[in-house]
C-alpha cells in the first residue's frame, strides 16, 4: 500500500450557510461528534486503509486545522518516510468550493513528482463517513477505468476520485490547454477523452454543507445504527488527544441519550444533545436537543432546546436559550450569553 | 549527555501481592486507576509538571505491559532528545546475574545511568502511589536546608502511624530518629517513600550499603539509618494534599470512590496540573435513552444503557440493559451483560459478565471479580 495509493485531501472548501460556525476556523476544522474535526473522518478513512502519505491543501483560516494536525502523530503519519504534508495555497481569491483545485494542485506540482505511489485518491475534507479505500483501488486497477468518482448509491457524487497520479501530473500541467480547472470538471466534460466510472458506495456518509444538516448529522450520531456504522473498533476515526480526565456526573445530573465526551463536570439535565470535552453544566440546567462544543460554561438553571454552543461559550445563571431543528440557534466561539440579556 | 540538575528514579518493580489476581499479570505501578489512569501516571505526570526532565523507571516484576505502557514517555513530554525516560530493568554483568533484592539496590545497580546525567541531586520516587506533588518545591526546601537527604512526610492517622515507618524531627524538622512500623509511635509524620538526595551522598552510602552483607539493600531499613547513624543532615519535607497508597483492592477501591466527592482532594480537572496517560483514542461515551447515571465517573469509549450509580468506569466499557452497577470499579473493555446487579466490586479489563450476573457483596469486603469467579456462577434473575 506505501507505493500504492497517495492520499491529496482538498480542505480549502468553504460553505456559506455555515458561516456562523466559521468565521474562526476552515470547515475541515468544524468540531464534530464530541471530539471530532470533520477532516478527521476522511484523513482517518485514509490512514486505516493503509495510506502512509497524506497531502493536505487548506486555505486561509487555517490555524485551527494546522493546531489539529500538528505533526500528524494521532494519525501515526509524523513519519520520516512520507507521512503528513500541508500546502496551504498562496492563491487567495480561486472559487472555494472546487475540489481538487489544479491551480492550487499546480503550485505544489514538485510534490506529486516526487510521490512514488502509482495512485492518488482526491476526497473533499468535510464527509462524514467511515470507509475502507482498498476495495475501491482494487476495483480500480482492474477497471481499465482512468478515473473513477464515488457515488453514493441513490445519490450523487461523493466529490471523492480515483486516479493514476502521474494522469493527475499530466492534468495538472495541461490545465490550461484544457481547460479543466479541477477534478469535477474532467468528471463532467462529456466530450472528455478519459474514460470515468462511478464506483457505488453505499455504506452511510453524509457531507455537510449547511447548519441544518450539520445539526441532523449530528443529531443522527445518537441513533445506533448510525453510530455502529462509523465507530467501528478496527477502523477507529483519529483525533487529536487532550488528556482530558474522564467526565463526572455529579449530585443531580439526569442524562438519557447523550454523547458525552471526556472532561466535563455535569450537574444538570442532558437529553438529545451532544457534549464534547471539557463542558461545565450547572445544578439545575436543562440541556435538550443541543450541540455543546469544547469547554462551554453553562451556568446553574440554564434552559436550552434546539442550540448549538460554539467553542469557550459561557451562559450565565438561569440563561434561556431555544431554536428549532430546523433553525438551531448558533452562538458564535467565545461569547457570554447572559439572563438579561435576553429578557 | 548533558549534565542535569536532578534526575528521578521511579521505583516500579513493585508485585503488589495484596492486589491478588489485578497484579497476576502486571506490575502494581501498571494497575488501572480513576477511570482512565494507572496508577504510575501520577508519579510521571508530577515529575513532567515540576520540570523534571529525566526519569530512569526500574522495572522488575512482570514488565512487559509497564514497558510498551511508558513506550518512549511521549504520553508525559518526557520524549526527550536529552534525558527522557528510560525503562531499567535488571541486568547481567559478565560475572553475574543480578536482580533487585531491595529499592537501595536497584538504584545502586544503576549508578551508571545516573553518571551519565552528573546530577546534582537525584529524586527517588516510588510508582506505588496516587497524589499530585511538585517536585521542584521540595527540591527548592532541600537546597534552603542545605540537607544531604530530604524525606517527604505525610501526617496519618494517629492510629494507623504503626503500619509505617514513622520520622521524629526536631523543631526545624531535621529528622533525629526513624522507625519502621514502630509499635508504639512518638509521632504520625509518615515516609512517603519520596527522598531527595545530593548526588555525592547518595552514591557513597549506596556502595557502602552493597558491601554490607548484613544489609537488606533496602532505603527505610538500611540506608536511612546508616546516614542517621553518621549524623548526616537529614530533613523532614511535610506534605499536605491527597495522598495514597493503593496497596489492597480495598484501598484500591475506596481511592476509586473519593474521586467521586464532588469537593474532591485529588483533583483530576486541574489543568495547571494535568495528570497524563496514554490516551485510548476512542469515541465519546453514549448514554442511551434507557441509562440512568449517577454520581458516577466515565471514560471515553463506554456505551451505557443500564444504571450506572457511584462508580468509575473505564474506556470501552459496556453495560447492558436493565443492569445496574453501584459502587463499584469497572476496568477498561469489561462487558457488562444485561439484568446484572454488580455492587461494591472492581471488575477486572476485559472481563465479560454474562446476561443476569449476581455479584454483591454483603459485608465490607470489596469483591474482585475473576474469570474463574464468572464461570461458577448462574444467572439469579
Amino acid at each position: 500500500m506505501k507505493r500504492k495509493l497517495l492520499g491529496v485531501i482538498d480542505a480549502t472548501t468553504y460553505h456559506d450557510d455555515l458561516e456562523d460556525l466559521l468565521t474562526h476556523r476552515s470547515l475541515a476544522a468544524l468540531p464534530f461528534g464530541g471530539r471530532y474535526r470533520i477532516i478527521d473522518f476522511v484523513l482517518s478513512n485514509m490512514v486505516n486503509s493503509g495510506i502512509r502519505s497524506v497531502a493536505i491543501f487548506p486555505k486561509m483560516q487555517y490555524r485551527s486545522l494546522m493546531d489539529h494536525l500538528g505533526s500528524g502523530k494521532n494519525w501515526d503519519l509524523n513519519r520520516k518516510q512520507d507521512g503528513l504534508f500541508f500546502f496551504p495555497s498562496p492563491i487567495v481569491d480561486n472559487d472555494k468550493n472546487k475540489i481538487g483545485s489544479f491551480e492550487h494542485f499546480a503550485v505544489n506540482l514538485d510534490f506529486f513528482y516526487r510521490s512514488t505511489q502509482e495512485y492518488s485518491i482526491i476526497s473533499n475534507c468535510y464527509t462524514v463517513f467511515n470507509m475502507n479505500f482498498r476495495p475501491i483501488l482494487n476495483w480500480h486497477s482492474s477497471s481499465g477505468c482512468d478515473i473513477t468518482e464515488l457515488h453514493q448509491t441513490g445519490g450523487g457524487s461523493m466529490e471523492m476520485y480515483l486516479i493514476k497520479t502521474s494522469l493527475l501530473i499530466k492534468l495538472i500541467e495541461t490545465r490550461n490547454e484544457t481547460g479543466y480547472t479541477c477534478m469535477k470538471d474532467v468528471v463532467n466534460d462529456l466530450n472528455s477523452l478519459y474514460n470515468v466510472c462511478h464506483y457505488e458506495y453505499d455504506g452511510y456518509a453524509v457531507m455537510i454543507d449547511s447548519i441544518e444538516n450539520y445539526f441532523s448529522t449530528s443529531m443522527n450520531l445518537l441513533k445506533s445504527d448510525v453510530w455502529k456504522r462509523l465507530f467501528l473498533k478496527e477502523q477507529p476515526i483519529l483525533t487529536k488527544v487532550k488528556d482530558e480526565p474522564p467526565t463526572k456526573y455529579v449530585k443531580g445530573s439526569s442524562v438519557k441519550n447523550a454523547m458525552i465526551a471526556n472532561g466535563c463536570i455535569i450537574g444538570g439535565t442532558v437529553e438529545n444533545s451532544i457534549v464534547s470535552r471539557g463542558v461545565k453544566i450547572g445544578k439545575g440546567a436543562v440541556i435538550k436537543n443541543c450541540i455543546i462544543m469544547q469547554k462551554c460554561h453553562i451556568d446553574d438553571n440554564c434552559y436550552l432546546d434546539s442550540v448549538i454552543l460554539d467553542k469557550d461559550v459561557k451562559v450565565e445563571a438561569g440563561t434561556h436559550l431555544t431554536g428549532t431543528a430546523l433553525s438551531p440557534y448558533v452562538i458564535r466561539k467565545g461569547t457570554k450569553q447572559g439572563a438579561l440579556m435576553n429578557s | 549527555m548533558g549534565k542535569k540538575k536532578c534526575v528521578a528514579m521511579l521505583l516500579a518493580g513493585g508485585k503488589g501481592s495484596r492486589l491478588n489476581s489485578l497484579t497476576r499479570d502486571l506490575a502494581k505501578p501498571a494497575v488501572p486507576f480513576g477511570g482512565k489512569y494507572r496508577i504510575i501516571d501520577f508519579a510521571l505526570s508530577n515529575c513532567a509538571n515540576s520540570g523534571i526532565d529525566t526519569v530512569g523507571v526500574l522495572t522488575q516484576y512482570q514488565p512487559l505491559l509497564l514497558n510498551s505502557y511508558i513506550g518512549i514517555g511521549s504520553a508525559w513530554d518526557l520524549d526527550r532528545k536529552d534525558g527522557g525516560v528510560t525503562v531499567l530493568p535488571p541486568y547481567a554483568e559478565s560475572s553475574e546475574v543480578k536482580w533487585y533484592t531491595g529499592t537501595a539496590s536497584a538504584i545502586y545497580q544503576n549508578l551508571n545511568y545516573l553518571k551519565q546525567y552528573q546530577p546534582d541531586y537525584v529524586l527517588i520516587l516510588s510508582g506505588d502511589h496516587i497524589y499530585k506533588m511538585n517536585y521542584e518545591s521540595m527540591l527548592e526546601y532541600h537546597i534552603e536546608k542545605r540537607a544531604d537527604v530530604t524525606i517527604s512526610l505525610i501526617e496519618v492517622p494517629w492510629v494507623e502511624a504503626s503500619r509505617f515507618g514513622i520520622m521524629n524531627t526536631d523543631e526545624d524538622l531535621r529528622i533525629v530518629e526513624f522507625e519502621e512500623k514502630p509499635a508504639n509511635p512518638k509521632n504520625n509524620l509518615a515516609s512517603m517513600g519520596i527522598y531527595i538526595f545530593n548526588w555525592n551522598i547518595l552514591k557513597e552510602y549506596l556502595e557502602m550499603d552493597d558491601r554490607n552483607p548484613e544489609s537488606s539493600h533496602d532505603f527505610g531499613k538500611d540506608v536511612i539509618p546508616a546516614l542517621l547513624e553518621e549524623n548526616k543532615k537529614l530533613f523532614a519535607y511535610p506534605f499536605k494534599g491527597y495522598w495514597k497508597d493503593v496497596g489492597t483492592v480495598q484501598s484500591l477501591w475506596e481511592a476509586n470512590m473519593d474521586l467521586l466527592r464532588e469537593e474532591c482532594d485529588l483533583d483530576l480537572f486541574d489543568h495547571g496540573w494535568r495528570i497524563y496517560s496514554v490516551n485510548p483514542n476512542q469515541p465519546p461515551q453514549y448514554i442511551s435513552s434507557h441509562a440512568i447515571v449517577k454520581e458516577s465517573l466515565i471514560n471515553e469509549g463506554c456505551t451505557i444503557e443500564g444504571e450506572v450509580d457511584n462508580s468509575v468506569l473505564f474506556q470501552g466499557v459496556t453495560i447492558g440493559k436493565g443492569s445496574i452497577i453501584k459502587e463499584s470499579v469497572i476496568m477498561p473493555d469489561a462487558v457488562i451483560g444485561s439484568n446484572c446487579l454488580i455492587e461494591r466490586a472492581i471488575v477486572p479489563f476485559d472481563v465479560r459478565v454474562p446476561d443476569g450476573t449476581v455479584i454483591r457483596s454483603f459485608d465490607d469486603e470489596i469483591i474482585l471479580v475473576t474469570e474463574e469467579m464468572l464461570s461458577g456462577l448462574y444467572p439469579a434473575f
